[in-house]
């Protein structure tokens, strides 16, 4: 009973591994295909916008507008909400930045054989060696500055997983046969705490993507029922503007007390 | 086996063991509480408990080391520990070292008599959880 979460930076590998161990562990599977439509259903964002989010990062012009941020917010809600129900495996969700903490999530990071990935370069062909290695690292480094922007998490960073397997030293099968041992180690089992962080992630989340859309700077931390949300705005409608936000979440599934903090906006204080 | 549950509850604040002890006699357990771990352990050593519920910063003896204590004398002894100081590495540890359970402060004393009704139920022996436990907000 657990959760087993697959990062890759090779995406048809990383799910490949992810749907095996799922099957072979008998846990629900959980990727793009099975939460995505589910939020284009919830919020009427169309699924190519949802993978961009998860993919790419921003242009300058679009980072204000917050809608990328929107994307991962309900994104991150649907994904900890399936989480809740336990014994699931997920991948490409980008998940492994937001169970930070949660003890019977087992985060597994999959780095991919540089000689695959020029293969799926050349298409079947025969590409070149260096080629590959140049194009992983690029993309590590978008990786890194996509978790960054996002998470303030480096997901390229090794000790941010608690296993991490190279498929250049090890084959699929092998990886799969360690995950599923690992993910059976009584340290990552579920227990009081570690449903009641998850409860918590999920909680804050669910506040947080309810506030988005009409305060986009707004941080939100949940413990046991209790939630605490930050935000900016000017002074004058501080009192007005933690009044409605205590409006809108008090009724919320799970929150039992709500505490709401609006600081001055640098933009709005000089307005 | 005796049809009460038998409970050892040690923290070194002696308001938890006010508050909780009462809580869990309420389901039907026999509850010993202590605020020294070292007598506790020698408790421990003359009796053998269905479970045993303790905090893990105290002064000279700690939680993981109650746990260690209880383990080497009676595997089947449920360990439950609660801490203020949660965090997932002390969590895995636990676990690892075969705690029932682990328990971030605060918490309420429902959730606590949820847990040791679970620990009672793993070893066979029934609890009157749902007649004393105060129904959720």
């Amino acid at each position: 009973m657990s959760i087993v979460i697959v990062s890759s930076d090779s995406t048809e590998k990383g799910e490949e591994i992810a749907r095996k161990t799922a099957q072979i562990l008998e846990y629900a599977f959980l990727g793009r295909g099975e939460l995505l439509p589910v939020v284009t259903h919830q919020h009427g964002i169309p699924k190519e916008r949802l993978d961009w989010a998860l993919d790419k990062s921003p242009r300058l012009w679009e980072r204000s507008a917050g809608f990328q941020d929107r994307c991962l917010a309900y994104i991150q809600c649907a994904t900890l909400g399936e989480l809740l129900k336990d014994n699931t495996v997920c991948c490409g969700l980008a998940a492994h930045l937001y169970v930070i903490g949660v003890s019977h999530a087992l985060r597994v990071r999959v780095l991919a054989d540089p000689v695959e990935i020029a293969r799926e370069i050349s298409k079947g062909g025969a590409g070149s060696l260096e080629e590959a290695t140049r194009v992983m690292e690029r993309r590590r480094k978008y990786r890194r500055d996509w978790s960054l922007n996002h998470y303030r998490l480096d997901e390229t960073d090794p000790s941010q997983y608690d296993l991490v397997i190279s498929l250049s030293q090890i084959d699929t099968d092998e990886a799969i046969r360690i995950i599923t041992q690992t993910a059976k180690y009584r340290r990552f089992a579920p227990m009081t705490y570690s449903l009641r962080c998850i409860e918590d992630a999920e909680l804050a989340s669910r506040v947080r993507a309810g506030l988005l859309e009409t305060y986009p700077t707004v941080k939100v931390r949940a413990e046991g029922g209790t939630v605490i949300v930050e935000t900016k705005g000017t002074r004058r409608n501080r009192l007005k503007m933690a009044a409605a936000i205590k409006e809108r979440v008090q009724n919320m599934e799970g929150v039992d007390y709500i505490e709401v903090h609006v600081k001055n906006g640098l933009f709005k204080k000089f307005s | 086996m005796s049809e009460r549950l038998s409970v050892l509850l040690v923290d070194d604040e002696p308001i938890v063991g006010k508050r909780l002890g009462p809580a869990l006699t309420k389901i039907g357990c026999d509850v010993e509480a202590f605020e020294d771990p070292k007598k506790a352990l020698d408790r421990i050593d003359q009796k053998t408990f269905d479970v045993v519920v303790t905090d893990i910063r105290m002064a000279e003896i700690d939680g993981m080391q109650v746990l260690d204590h209880v383990r080497m004398k009676s595997p089947r002894t449920r360990v439950i520990l609660i801490t203020g100081y949660a965090m997932m590495e002390l969590a895995r540890e636990a676990m690892d070292k075969g705690a029932f359970d682990f328990i971030s402060k605060p918490f309420k004393a429902n959730d606590l008599r949820q847990v040791v009704a679970r620990a009672a139920q793993s070893l066979g022996v029934s609890v009157d959880f749902e007649s004393t436990a105060i129904p959720s907000q």
